[in-house]
């Protein structure tokens, strides 16, 4: 006997997953018609039936260390099937929160960004008083009185000096969640083959179609949205790039005119992000029945987004066709949002890009045979 | 019946199928009183034309040539016409499943009225049965099935005679702590409401309660039971008209399910002694006394499993359920731990275990249970094989509950006349050989030395024969509370395995068929199902060699036997079967519109062509149960078969008399294919083993046919559901295809 794995259900993870609005695991009656109507669960290692019955249980040491909660592209095409209502992609959403948190350095910092439905004022405010004192305390709090680039108002100097640091800040504290969830992946299941970077070249490849997400059914929206929103980032960051490059390289002036190719992909990157936006924002606000249950997490994620895309958007509005008093106060709110963003990256929903991304990478390396079923065929 | 008159009905289509006229001058040839014939005969108008004719000329009995026995049986019958009628299907069994106006269409037609009106010829008015009849329906069992059956037969103005072993009324529900739901919202467990019923048992003029009592004696048959009950207070004797065995179950005897607790830990305990606990309102651990805070329930504890009870009991999951909620209800620090195989829920339950697991403190893990271990810190863990959570988990547990199932409270009274029959014989054998065989015997069947509960006076054992798993039900599905001894009803957990919700319904179920019945006696009637039917069977009893057949093959127990073995009717048990009838070598049992006379006059009766016609003749003996149910739906849908086959209804194949094959053969039939209920584990027989019967008494006419050099193949059992019309052509098809294939009878024309 000694050799069994004695289970140790925990009702404090239970009381946890209740509170953050997991209360329909427990109506779970393990049928497993969620496993058999997922499109994503791999043969012979199903999901989500088997991560319901440990929710139930409160078994976090299990939850924290399965691929399958972040396979799940959350689809709930189970929830939508459930016999029970016990909304299998709710409650893997609130485990995925969970995780984030649990795995999250600082730990404290998790909590509280876990703990968003009270700390969203000092998460969207102290970033802009930050700006505001930064601006005030430097003399740049004065409107220009012809508004010709933004340099005039925030000097890159500091841009660079707030966001360089956050950005290391952030990258070593994601390592150390990364490193936390890889070898947690590895303490089960069967042994990982081949190389992390391939395994990540291959999940990257998937990512560039979403080929994935595409299967899910009844998101089949969200994919587009998503789609557009990440390929919306991607040339936002390539634009910044090739900017830095064009500053410092070639000595250009800025602002670019609007015919620039530069700006032209700034401007078609800012059209998908507004595009893939308005699909997320729009599908969420549909019957929760279909897209699932909204929790404060999940809005503060996609609300920071939203109040960035939207705010970069109307501040190139703004430099072209309003006069600066009310572009500067735009300006600084979209710099404080995209701080927040930033800031909050290993802590928030936003923290789903890493986790998933390596249990996608996990799930690779451990597949039983290299060329797998493909969901899509 | 010696005048018998024809009605012809073209109606239906037969008319365009049959060259009515013909058949009509064929019925005349046979000898028929006279024979009209309407486009309409279930019509008002036509049913005036026969009135009008029966009273111009009366006979002794009418043939109706139009559709089939089955059809339009509320105009047609004896009553409504006011002389006996017989039937030949021209309907269904000719125009609807033959080529219209073909040469063997309408040789089929005029067999079949010539089978009538033989058979017609031997039927003779039945004599009803008056015998004084007792009300009193006797219940065995004060439990709740046994007290709501009570309630039920005094609710229908019968007196109840309530006889129960225990002191007190209320059985195994007496004390427990609640109830699985039944009424709305269906989602927690009821108060126990046992003790209410037993009050108004109590409370009711019509019941009198006999507790502390046992069964001494029950003689007699359904009308007319003679009923010895042994009190404290010596005993006593009355009579009732039908009984309601209503003896319960008793949980499985946790101590046998030694596998599953090998370190014989006083903490696993089984759902009596949880609900003993929860009805005190102490939750303690046997061996500390410490109160638990994980209590573990193992379902299917023994249940589903060969070495104990092999089958589920269908309730043990709601009491577990019902405990769950409790437990959590009165002790909220408890974390009762579910492990199941598959949690059944059957009907509204399903509601509570929602609710269970609603409520979240509750949790469940489907897996087989391995057996519960100490961990040496006085608390136990319980090892699991398959579960959801991996393969080899342990669950920690400070009590272990096991969920057990019920053994019916019944005696089987074929084993108890077996083991009486053996101890008979191993004193007073013939053989030393056949005594040792005895002696054997009664050491196997030993463990039903004085298990006796009913204590019939019967032949066939003194209590009901039992199913497979011990419960003493009728073996087939659609007559619930029937048992294979008429007049005696079994209704609650000893019929089946089931809840106090069902045992109650049951209880109902079971005393309604127990005042039919008494109702039936009064009649003379048999009980289902030939409900109605008035005639009694007559044993021809000067000719009768005492060889036994009919008191052993009796499914129903019906007769008894004299010192020298003749066979002695008691004709309210008797369920008009016939069974006895099939079984008699000498022929001497009829009945009176039910013969071997008959029905052999019915195959003598079709025109068989020579042998160079090249028109072979196969007779079709159809149970009227199943089989031809299913050709007339055949017929129905238009669906047609060989028009060779001449189809004869029988009561059920075990009541076919092997005298008919021969005589089939004989006549020139050149094969006989018999249609009947199926047989074994799932037996569909309404007279339980009929099919089977015949099927054992075929093997032997097969070898017959082998000495007379006959192929042994043109005799052939078919068992069929009456769902299967689709197939009942197809194998008459085949058969006689296979028959053509094969010379014809050699005895054509003898």
């Amino acid at each position: 006997m000694a050799t069994v794995p004695l289970i140790a259900p925990s009702e404090e993870l239970r009381e946890e997953l209740r509170a953050r609005g997991g209360t329909s695991a427990a109506r779970c009656f393990q049928c497993a018609t969620c496993s058999a109507v997922c499109d994503l669960a791999p043969d012979g290692r199903p999901f989500p039936r088997r991560e319901m019955l440990m929710a139930q249980w409160g078994l976090a040491d299990q939850l924290m260390a399965d691929p399958a909660v972040w396979l799940c592209h959350q689809c709930n095409d189970c929830t939508a099937r459930c016999p029970r209502d016990a909304r299998p992609g709710d409650v893997l959403q609130v485990v995925r929160s969970l995780v984030i948190e649990r795995l999250a350095f600082p730990r404290s910092l998790g909590r509280f960004v876990a703990n968003v439905r009270t700390t969203w004022p000092v998460l969207l405010g102290a970033p802009l008083l930050l700006w505001v004192l930064l601006l005030g305390l430097t003399g740049h709090l004065g409107v220009p009185a012809h508004l010709v680039s933004w340099e005039e108002v925030v000097p890159h100097w500091m841009i660079y000096s707030v966001f360089f640091p956050v950005t290391l800040l952030v990258m070593a504290a994601a390592g150390v969640s990364a490193r936390r969830f890889w070898v947690l992946l590895g303490s089960t299941g069967p042994p990982r083959k081949g190389s992390l970077p391939v395994a990540l070249g291959a999940v990257a490849a998937e990512l560039v179609t979403h080929r994935r997400f595409g299967c899910c059914e009844t998101a089949r929206p969200r994919r587009w949205g998503h789609l557009a929103l990440v390929w919306g980032f991607v040339g936002a960051a390539v634009t910044s790039g090739l900017l830095i490059v064009a500053l410092y390289g070639f000595h250009m002036e800025l602002p670019l005119p609007l015919t620039h190719p530069f700006k032209i992909l700034g401007n078609l990157s800012a059209v998908a992000l507004l595009v893939g936006t308005a699909i997320l924002v729009v599908e969420r606000l549909k019957d929760p029945d279909r897209v699932g249950r909204t929790t404060a997490f999940d809005t503060f994620f996609l609300v920071v987004v939203a109040l960035v895309v939207l705010t970069g958007t109307l501040v190139e509005v703004a430099r072209l066709t309003l006069p600066a008093a009310v572009g500067l106060p735009m300006y600084v709110v979209h710099l404080s949002l995209v701080l927040t963003l930033f800031a909050t990256f290993p802590y928030s929903k936003f923290a789903h890009m890493l986790y998933r991304t390596l249990a996608l990478a996990h799930e690779r390396m451990t597949r039983e045979n290299d060329q797998p079923p493909d969901p899509t065929d | 019946m010696e005048r018998i008159g024809v009605v012809l009905c073209s109606g239906c289509d037969i008319g365009k199928a049959v060259d009515l006229e013909a058949v009509g001058g064929v019925a005349g040839e046979e000898g028929a009183a006279w024979v009209v014939s309407h486009h309409a005969l279930c019509e008002p108008e036509g049913l005036e034309t026969v009135r009008r004719r029966l009273e111009e000329d009366a006979v002794d009995g009418l043939l109706l040539g139009a559709c089939s026995q089955r059809c339009r049986a509320d105009v047609l019958c004896d009553a409504c016409l006011g002389v006996p009628v017989e039937r030949a299907a021209l309907r269904e069994h000719v125009a609807w499943s033959h080529a219209p106006l073909d040469e063997d269409t309408q040789a089929l037609a005029e067999d079949l009225v010539r089978m009538g009106l033989a058979r017609a010829a031997t039927v003779r008015p039945p004599e009803v049965l008056d015998e004084p009849v007792e009300d009193t329906v006797l219940v065995v069992g004060g439990g709740l099935a046994g007290m709501q059956a009570a309630l039920a037969a005094s609710a229908l103005g019968k007196p109840v005679v309530l006889v129960e072993a225990r002191e007190a009324l209320g059985g195994f529900l007496r004390e427990v702590p609640g109830l699985p739901p039944h009424r709305p919202p269906w989602d927690v467990p009821v108060p126990n409401t046992v003790g209410d019923v037993v009050r108004q048992v109590l409370d009711d003029p019509r019941i009198r309660v006999i507790t502390g009592a046992n069964l001494e004696r029950i003689s007699g048959q359904p009308g007319q039971f003679e009923v010895h009950v042994g009190t404290g207070d010596g005993s006593e004797t009355f009579r009732a008209g039908a009984i309601v065995q209503a003896t319960g179950a008793e949980p499985y005897d946790v101590s046998r399910l030694e596998a599953l607790n090998p370190d014989r830990s006083p903490d696993v305990i089984g759902s009596v002694e949880l609900d003993a606990m929860l009805a005190s309102g102490e939750l303690r651990r046997p061996s500390d006394g410490a109160t638990p805070r994980r209590v573990v329930f193992v379902q299917c504890a023994g249940s589903r499993d060969p070495d104990h009870l092999p089958y589920c009991s269908s309730e043990c999951c709601a009491t577990t359920l019902r405990q769950a909620a409790r437990l959590r209800q009165d002790f909220p620090e408890v974390e009762p731990v579910v492990l199941y195989r598959d949690l059944r829920t059957p009907g509204t339950l399903e509601h509570l275990y929602q609710a269970v697991q609603e409520e979240g403190g509750t949790l469940f893990l489907r897996g087989e249970v391995e057996a519960v271990h100490a961990n040496g810190n006085g608390s136990l863990q319980v090892g699991l094989a398959e579960s959801l959570l991996g393969d080899g988990v342990a669950v920690p547990a400070d009590l272990v509950v096991l969920a057990v199932g019920m053994v019916p409270h019944s005696a089987d009274g074929e084993a108890i006349r077996m083991l009486n029959d053996a101890r008979e014989r191993a004193e007073h054998g013939e053989s030393e050989t056949q005594r040792a065989e005895a002696r054997e015997l009664v050491e196997n069947l030993a463990s039903h030395e004085g298990t006796e509960i009913l204590h019939l006076t019967y032949r066939q054992g003194p209590d009901l024969p039992v199913l497979q798993y011990g419960f003493p039900d009728s073996h087939y599905i659609c007559f619930p509370y029937e048992t294979r001894r008429t007049g005696i009803y079994a209704a609650g957990t000893v019929r089946a395995p089931m809840g106090p919700a069902e045992a109650a319904e049951d209880a109902w179920g079971a005393a309604l068929k127990a005042v039919q019945c008494i109702e039936a006696a009064r009649r003379g009637e048999a009980v289902h199902p030939r409900s109605g039917d008035l005639g009694v069977p007559d044993f021809f009893l000067q000719r009768c060699t005492q060889c036994k057949r009919c008191t052993e093959e009796c499914p129903f127990g019906t007769l008894d036997e004299d010192e020298k073995g003749t066979p002695m009717l008691n004709p309210l048990r008797c369920r008009h079967c016939g069974i006895c009838m099939g079984a008699c070598p000498e022929r001497i049992v009829s009945f009176p519109d039910y013969s071997v006379d008959g029905i052999a006059s019915m195959i003598k009766a079709v025109e068989v062509p020579d042998e160079d016609e090249e028109k072979p003749r196969i007779l079709a003996l159809l149970c009227e149960n199943d089989a031809l149910p299913a050709l007339d739906t055949a017929a129905a849908l238009r669906t047609g078969w060989n028009p060779w086959v001449r189809v004869v209804p029988v009561r059920c194949l075990g009541s076919v008399n092997i005298v008919w094959i021969a005589d089939a053969l004989s006549r020139g039939f050149d094969g006989v294919i018999l249609i009947g209920c199926r047989y074994g584990d799932d037996t569909q027989c309404h007279y339980v083993r009929g099919s089977e019967l015949a099927n054992r008494r075929l093997e032997n006419v097969q070898e017959t046919l082998e000495r007379l050099s006959l192929e042994p193949e043109r005799i052939r059992l078919v068992e069929l559901a009456h769902n299967e019309f689709h197939r009942i052509p197809e194998l008459l098809d085949e058969f006689a295809g296979e028959i053509e294939e094969m010379d014809p009878n050699p005895y054509k024309g003898f």
